[in-house]
């Protein structure tokens, strides 16, 4: 049969070669196969050079009544870029009571299938959440707005600063107790970082929400961390707790969410709902899903109480470039080599944070250029240690080679910053301050992500 | 209401009390009442789980973990919400999970995307679906089918249509066979209480066929007929579960003036009738009363009792409930190649026709081959060692009643597929005779070894000798009774027609 168009959504009748009959709603097509829903709702794909006859229902029935709802279908998978209404500007009112603003940004937790691609998007309209989840309801006066579809892998500086932006939007209604900002959970941990060092003197709790499992699953994990986001920020006020945190499932189970601190915080898992753990101090609070109380376990790590009169806002400058290099058996100097026109970078070391600057033997003579770059970095711009031990304090004493890095101005020693949050404080620190400036304020507690005690009970 | 009964051969598996399946006859005029009747059948298949590396073993030890889940209606595909979904969430229960480390892994917690698809699995649904004369999808594309009872953790089930279209014939009456998916087998019940469900985890991604008829069928009988038959098909692939609990059939009825019903969870195949008989029975009570109070019967899934009788389960669910499976992708069919294999009634026939088997014992063979594991067939060793001297039914006879005698004689177990070769060899070369066959494998079962040389054949001097021995030692004695006592001095070591040749020789 010679090549058809077929549009989406529309149902077909095709013969096949095989002398078979089939209806159904075209769904998607690449080059060899076609792809019909029947009507037993099961999807059947079909080789193009099988069909011997076809007949467009909808053209042969304008009254089809599955045309209308597939129409409806198209305009719904659109409403979400196209509805103004519910994108942040600078013009944007918030419902004037609002308790709590879920600010969206797309990703798992609001998403829905692509029929064409087959692929998980995000698409759910910010008010689409509120009819989702009509618990929200009964815990606060809710408010929801998109500030811009912002897959989470593909997010930069510039993004964060429109965060923050919105974020001071939503600070200045008087009936405020907290927000909410939803992401994909894959970045979820940086975001929590550089929101925290933006945001001095925050007056309320920020809890990012993500989904491992996609919310047009029944399984989804989306309501229960969303809605515990939300009993947490319903309950702060008493609690007089502010600053930024993040909130996933405590284990597979749907029946705890964790609250935990924006820094030092780590994705670990590719697919569990319970992936992000602290890395460097413990949980701040968990919440019982069952009677919904809260359990706050680290009061000590809260800031001091803020009011929105002292809130400073710093800005990323998206110019900023910082980079990261892991070190490994087999590292090359060129590998470092590009960032010596970078502004500063991380140094993920092994151990208590060392990198091959020796040479020992004929076979380790590139060392010394390694340690070469290296100083040229830390002395001309900044070099930070972190640990790709994960867990841990960095110590540039115990070794010579890392008190050869330490006598070059490498910073970190004593600290305990996972490389996430080491990175976006380096970043965050270059865009507001001077190269010296940014030196000392690196090791300085400035948002409790520096702990100077690490418990027992703070490891695996 | 005429009724004969039958002992069932199993006790029953709630109950040790020993219970009688009710058998009826056909006791309504099934024509006058329009009994329209579709059989669904749902076997499991051996081997790994569909989306896992998980054995498919069903537990009920006592579990390694427990987790708690919540399930959420979601909007179908064309944006409405399932109306069995949705009963579902209005009971907004807690479902429990318990699973085992060793055979339960993230992707039945819904902690994992599902693995790329078992194509054992594929390939033993193209297998079922030939063997039921169907026609193959191009392209296979899994589906999420919702469900929010619990007792999937993602509340949905994969699911994928492979073949659509065949029939089988019954009793010489063509019945459509319209659709064969491949599944993935849900959680099993453990506890149901006001707020929360308890299940087991290991039975969930067990590949299951799922086989649909058309409403060709047009009486209770005939409906366990065309169950019964399509067991055998299914059977025959040689990749399916075997044991209680493995195939289960799930009966949609229709008469007029009613609406359709579904009926699940027969315990036994034998009590579909009378609990066919039975809900048609209290159709037509329904059917009365809704003439009085003018309502709507509604249509309903309902769930086989012991008692024959059937309860309500929940309502029928709506259409809309499938959304494409985008974690895992499409499978071309055209690139699986499989064969249609003999069905085991055509197997039984082939062995009688090609080999010479009696039915008895063909019906054995066949039997035997079904339930092995291992895929073993007789075929195999008919080809390698059939000779004038060892005949089919010397081959299946050893493996099928020999070797258990010589282990039940002996207290021993025999490793019989290590000593077949050499054994058969010998036999089939005439070296050892198969008449001590039964012998030979008491020896090798009692000592734990098997030497070809201690069986041999003696020679016919030698056996002349003893012959001749016989005759002087036992004087008028007549041609039986020296044939006797000949053959149980050579212990077996010398083949009975031999023997009778030279007897005959010599008293001539």
């Amino acid at each position: 049969m010679k090549e058809k168009n077929f549009v989406q959504g529309e149902k077909y009748k095709l013969e096949l070669s095989n002398s078979s009959m089939h209806e159904g709603i075209f769904v998607f097509e690449n080059n060899e196969f076609i792809y019909l829903k029947l009507n037993s709702g099961y999807n059947m794909g079909i080789l193009k050079k099988n069909i011997k006859s076809c007949v467009n229902m909808d053209l042969e029935d304008k009254s089809h009544l599955l045309k209308e709802s597939s129409s409806k279908l198209h305009a719904n998978s659109h409403k979400s870029f196209f509805d103004s209404s519910n994108i942040i500007s600078e013009n944007t009112q918030f419902d004037k009571d609002s308790e709590i603003i879920i600010l969206h940004t797309g990703g798992t937790i609001a998403s829905k299938v692509d029929y064409s691609t087959g692929a998980v998007n995000a698409k759910f309209t910010p008010s689409e959440m509120i009819s989702l989840f009509p618990e929200l309801k009964d815990i606060a006066k809710i408010d929801s707005k998109l500030i811009s579809n912002m897959p989470s892998d593909d997010l930069n500086f510039y993004h964060y600063n429109e965060m923050a932006k919105a974020i001071e939007l939503a600070l200045a209604l008087k009936s405020i107790k907290g927000i909410i900002l939803t992401q994909g959970t894959d970045t979820v941990h940086y975001t929590s970082s550089a929101l925290s060092f933006m945001f001095e003197n925050l007056p309320i709790p920020i809890v990012i929400v993500g989904a491992q499992r996609s919310s047009d699953r029944p399984s989804s994990d989306s309501a229960l961390n969303l809605l515990s986001a939300a009993y947490f920020i319903s309950k702060s006020k008493e609690n007089n707790t502010n600053g930024v945190f993040i909130c996933m499932h405590e284990s597979s189970s749907d029946d705890s969410c964790v609250i935990l601190p924006a820094h030092n915080v780590r994705k670990l898992h590719s697919t569990r709902r319970d992936a992000f753990k602290v890395i460097s101090g413990g949980i701040f609070a968990k919440v019982n899903f069952e009677n919904k109380s809260i359990n706050f376990l680290h009061n000590n790590m809260q800031y001091e109480p803020a009011t929105i009169k002292n809130k400073i806002l710093k800005l990323f400058d998206p110019s900023i470039k910082v980079g990261i290099i892991r070190s490994r058996p087999g590292l090359l100097p060129e590998e470092l080599k590009i960032y010596e026109k970078f502004d500063g970078l991380i140094l993920e070391g092994t151990g208590l944070g060392h990198f091959p600057i020796d040479q020992f033997d004929e076979s380790t003579k590139q060392n010394k250029e390694i340690l070469k770059i290296i100083e040229e970095i830390a002395s001309k711009k900044v070099a930070c240690m972190t640990s790709q031990t994960v867990f841990g304090r960095i110590n540039l004493n115990v070794y010579s080679p890392g008190r050869t890095l330490k006598d070059l101005g490498v910073l970190g020693h004593n600290l305990n910053m996972t490389t996430e949050t080491a990175y976006i404080k380096l970043v965050w620190l270059l865009s507001n301050y001077s190269l010296d400036d940014t030196k000392k304020l690196y090791s300085k507690n400035l948002r409790g992500e520096i702990l100077d005690r690490l418990e027992n009970e703070d490891f695996l | 209401m005429s009724e004969h009964i039958i002992k069932k051969d199993k006790p029953a598996q709630e109950n040790s009390v020993k219970e009688e399946i009710v058998v009826s006859k056909n006791v309504f005029d099934y024509e006058e009442l329009g009994f329209k009747c579709g059989i669904e059948i749902h076997q499991q298949l051996a081997g790994k789980k569909l989306f896992c590396n998980c054995p498919c073993q069903i537990r009920k030890d006592v579990p390694d973990f427990s987790i708690i889940r919540r399930l959420r209606a979601s909007a179908g595909e064309l944006g409405k919400v399932d109306k069995a979904a949705l009963h579902e969430q209005q009971k907004s229960k807690i479902f429990e999970y318990l699973g085992y480390n060793d055979s339960t892994c993230l992707v039945e917690m819904d902690e994992e995307p599902p693995h790329p698809v078992n194509m054992v699995s594929i390939e033993a649904a193209l297998i079922a679906a030939k063997l039921l004369n169907m026609k193959i999808v191009d392209s296979i594309q899994f589906m999420r089918k919702t469900v929010i009872d619990g007792s999937n953790t993602s509340g949905f089930q994969r699911t994928a249509l492979i073949g659509y279209d065949g029939f089988v014939e019954v009793n010489g009456k063509k019945i459509c066979v319209d659709t064969l998916c491949l599944e993935e087998d849900a959680c099993q019940v453990i506890e149901r209480k006001n707020d929360k469900d308890v299940y087991n985890l290991s039975r969930l991604g067990i590949p299951l066929i799922e086989i649909a008829t058309a409403p060709d069928i047009r009486s209770p009988n005939e409906c366990k007929e065309v169950a019964g038959h399509i067991g055998m098909l299914l059977r025959s692939t040689g990749k399916i579960l075997r044991g209680i609990g493995t195939i289960r059939q799930d009966v949609n009825i229709s008469i007029k003036g009613s609406s359709r019903i579904e009926i699940k969870g027969f315990q036994d195949i034998r009590s579909i009738p009378i609990v066919i008989d039975n809900e048609i029975k209290r159709q037509i009570n329904l059917i009365k009363d809704a003439k009085i109070s003018n309502k709507k019967i509604e249509s309903e899934v309902r769930k086989a009792e012991s008692d024959m009788s059937t309860s309500f389960l929940r309502p029928m669910p709506g259409a809309d409930r499938m959304y494409p499976e985008t974690d895992i992708e499409t499978i071309d069919s055209s690139n699986i190649h499989v064969d249609k294999p003999l069905t085991l009634k055509e197997r039984e026939q082939h062995y009688v026709k090609k080999y010479g088997l009696s039915n008895d014992l063909s019906a054995l063979a066949v039997k035997y081959e079904s339930k092995n594991e291992e895929g073993y067939t007789f075929e195999d060793d008919f080809n390698k060692y059939c000779s004038e001297y060892l005949s089919s039914s010397n081959i299946v006879s050893s493996i099928l009643i020999n070797v258990p005698e010589a282990e039940k004689k002996s207290g021993n177990k025999l490793n019989w597929f290590k000593i077949k070769d050499p054994l058969f060899t010998s036999v089939s070369s005439g070296n050892i005779a198969s008449s001590s066959l039964p012998d030979v494998l008491f020896d090798v079962a009692s000592s734990g070894e098997f030497k070809s040389e201690k069986y041999k054949q003696v020679d016919d001097s030698e056996i002349e000798n003893i012959i001749e021995k016989i005759i002087v030692e036992n004087p008028g004695a007549n041609k039986g009774l020296i044939m006797g006592k000949v053959m149980s001095a050579l212990k077996g070591k010398a083949d009975g027609k031999k023997v009778m040749i030279l007897l005959d020789l010599k008293l001539k």
